[in-house]
């Protein structure tokens, strides 16, 4: 890969899709730390630095939290920078990225998903990227490779833009797309120019020319405005990406919205997903519509700024909406689901029936057989009944498998174990 | 579509083994996924890796349950529930171990619900390749083979491409290419089992709030890792003369994984349980007391 050019179709993971869509925007600073399953990204840029491909500087830091204060301060002077994490390391990240974001600095930012510990895991689910949801970074999630080297160019178009100037995060999953290989069209340089020219604008900082910035505001007022601000350049966004979509389309002929409907035109009953999983929903939703069922998805891509009249175009008139969520808030259920139900629950056209499931939590499968249930739910549910919780797609077969290493792990044959009241007790 | 799983360990190469297969599949012209699955990296562990190849786009992400096509590299993880190797062998037409064995011999004792063949890659690679080299050219070319990708020129193409790709010298990509060009020529394509469209009917289970500490992550019972026999893993065993050790003991300090003790009269003994092969001692051994064996079945 070392010494190619792009322009050419070929078979890349999403973590080199996401360092060619780096390369093509030709950053200049990448600040990074090291972190399963996003290293490759990292490893990529810092081969094409030392081979000369890219002319950027590559430094690494000693936390996630250095590493996006180092994104922030050097966006600030004016330079394209690019940064990735994943997971905790976005986690141990998040102070600064708040901080960065209030700077109103553009920098695109991809974050690996990957579940949250504890329990320790390394497959993908959005809790990680949802705990960035308020941070006041836009949030692009890719379902494809190709997705996220398109994104992660569309992403510094937004960033950079003069009504946003916000961080973008672009995310993909980890190990259903990091890891894995697909056929990407990669745009040539010439391509990536014509749609992103060079950074504008002139730099705020200089050394010659102090000034500060995230300074204190010790009055409410004044902290309000900021803060508002931040929300109105992320409403912004919603037109400047659609701006920015239409000439990636007229330049690299692919269309990318803030949501993508798949075969939604008749359907009455809907599923709503995020990331890569929504591509097994596409797989069951066309065995089920050849058995008849009129069944359709709307993916959310654009999480923040959040798509609501989006959202509530393709949803309102349907029999059934259920939003599967792969992420949980304990104690409340899926996350998107309460953003799709408020949406709906202010549009003037609601759905019939409207459902929460989570699944795919630490990257568990979805598999054909619970999209079938989801559906089945749907088409039986009616509006008059009262709104579950959010149900877990875990299977039988699912449980039988906790159950025999939750037994393995804690309850071995004739060992003492100590019992919740604190007294030791032998169990067989 | 067409799926095809790979198992062996961790610096086998089954992961370059899936992306020869994918390129092999791109390069004809077909949509083609790979990908593979480990859990902390880690050489010498269990680990897998996917090819899947359609003639429209690939609407299917992560493991393969229903595999076409099984290749493992390493017999021993037939026999380690935790690999997974016959996890949907019922929809597979054809099983391939790497093993000196016969198809036949090996089918009888596995009793596996699939047609199973053999081929000892470990001998084309030790006598074209060298010693200590991964199997993923042989393995991947196998798989080409089996799936009735071709011709032999784009498998070897694809074959160069995965071991440009990781850097390898010319003249160690030349020998890759030499065993490839065995093996797929020792293997022929195998036809697809029919199979009958999925139903996908499962049954939900709704989970209630579970007492005490099956409800935490937490591990009460005593540790199990020496339950585990590391040995397996092996290739080569080394095995020492005792006649001419001089027990100096520098193997016992050497061995990286503390699988070699002192007896009471000093002299080392290997635990062959937990010894992985790695042949330290062997390269290490002032005297060249300790020579080495090719294991011919480890389990």
């Amino acid at each position: 890969m070392v010494g190619e050019q792009g322009g050419t179709r070929r078979m890349l993971t999403g973590n080199a899709a996401a360092a060619w869509g780096a390369r093509l925007a030709r950053v200049e600073y990448i600040p990074a730390f090291p972190i399963t399953p996003q290293t490759e990204i990292i490893e990529s840029l810092a081969a094409w630095c030392a081979g000369g491909e890219l002319a950027a500087r590559f430094v690494t830091l000693d936390s996630e939290h250095s590493m996006i204060t180092a994104a922030g301060a050097a966006a600030a002077t004016g330079c394209r920078v690019f940064t990735a994490t994943s997971s905790q390391g976005l986690l141990y990240g998040l102070e600064a990225l708040w901080t960065v974001a209030g700077w109103r600095v553009p920098l695109v930012m991809v974050n690996v998903s990957r579940g949250l510990a504890a329990p320790i895991t390394l497959e993908p689910d959005h809790n990680d990227i949802l705990a960035a949801r308020d941070s006041g970074c836009i949030q692009l999630h890719a379902e494809t490779c190709q997705e996220v080297l398109d994104s992660v160019l569309l992403a510094y178009r937004v960033a950079e833009d003069p009504r946003v100037r916000l961080p973008v995060i672009v995310n993909m999953d980890g190990f259903y797309l990091s890891f894995t290989r697909e056929p990407v069209e990669v745009p040539t340089p010439q391509q990536a120019a014509d749609f992103l020219p060079e950074a504008q604008g002139e730099p705020e900082f200089r050394a010659s020319r102090p000034l500060a910035q995230g300074v204190a505001v010790l009055q409410g007022a004044l902290y309000s405005h900021f803060r508002y601000q931040m929300h109105l350049a992320q409403e912004a966004a919603l037109a400047v990406h659609e701006e920015a979509a239409a000439d990636f389309e007229q330049i690299c002929g692919r269309r990318y919205g803030a949501v993508e409907a798949y075969r939604l035109e008749d359907a009455e009953l809907v599923l709503v997903m995020a990331g890569s999983f929504a591509t097994k929903a596409r797989a069951a939703i066309d065995v089920l519509r050849s058995e008849g069922k009129r069944v359709g998805l709307l993916r959310l891509r654009m999480i923040r700024p959040w798509p609501a009249a989006a959202v509530a175009a393709a949803l309102g008139h349907r029999r059934g909406v259920a939003v599967i969520d792969q992420n949980l808030s304990p104690g409340l259920g899926g996350i998107l689901f309460q953003e799709v139900a408020a949406t709906l629950a202010r549009s003037a056209r609601r759905p019939g029936v409207l459902r929460s499931f989570v699944g795919g939590l630490g990257g568990k499968d979805i598999s054909l057989g619970e999209f079938r249930h989801v559906v089945d739910v749907l088409a039986a549910a009616s509006d008059s009944e009262d709104l579950h919780g959010s149900e877990l797609l875990f299977t039988e077969a699912d449980w039988q498998q906790v159950q025999s290493l939750v037994q393995l792990a804690q309850f071995p044959e004739t060992q003492a174990v100590p019992s919740d009241d604190g007294r030791s007790e032998v169990r067989r | 579509m067409l799926r095809i799983r790979f198992h062996g360990r961790g610096g086998h190469g089954v992961k370059t083994a899936s992306r020869i297969v994918g390129t092999a599949a791109f390069l004809s012209g077909f949509y083609a996924q790979d990908s593979p699955i480990y859990g902390a990296e880690r050489r010498g562990a269990a680990v897998a890796a996917y090819t899947r190849i359609d003639t429209k786009p690939i609407c299917e992400r992560g493991a393969v349950a229903e595999p076409d096509l099984i290749l493992v590299v390493d017999e021993t993880l037939l026999a380690d529930p935790a690999a997974g190797v016959r996890v949907g062998c019922e929809f597979a037409s054809a099983l391939l171990v790497n093993s000196g064995k016969e198809g036949t011999a090996l089918a009888t004792e596995l009793r596996l619900p699939c047609p199973i063949l053999t081929l000892d890659l470990t001998a084309v690679v030790l006598a074209v390749v060298g010693r200590g080299s991964a199997q993923s050219a042989v393995l991947g070319a196998a798989a080409c083979a089996l799936a009735g990708l071709g011709p032999l020129e784009r498998v070897l193409e694809a074959v160069q491409r995965e071991l440009v790709e990781l850097g390898l010298e010319a003249d160690e990509q030349a020998r890759n290419l030499e065993a490839a060009r065995r093996v797929y020529a020792d293997l022929s394509a195998v036809p697809a089992r029919p199979r009958l469209p999925a139903s996908g009917q499962v049954e939900l289970h709704r989970p209630t709030l579970a007492k005490g500490a099956a409800s935490r992550p937490i591990i009460l019972a005593v540790g199990n890792a020496a339950a585990r026999h590391t040995g397996r893993w092996r290739v080569f065993r080394p095995v020492i003369d005792q006649e001419a050790c001089t027990r100096c003991g520098v193997c016992f300090a050497l061995c990286p994984d503390g699988a070699i003790t002192l007896d009471e009269r000093a002299y080392p003994v290997i635990d062959y349980e937990n010894c992985k092969g790695c042949m330290m001692c062997y390269q290490e051994c002032p005297v060249h007391c300790i020579s080495e064996r090719q294991e011919v079945q480890a389990w």
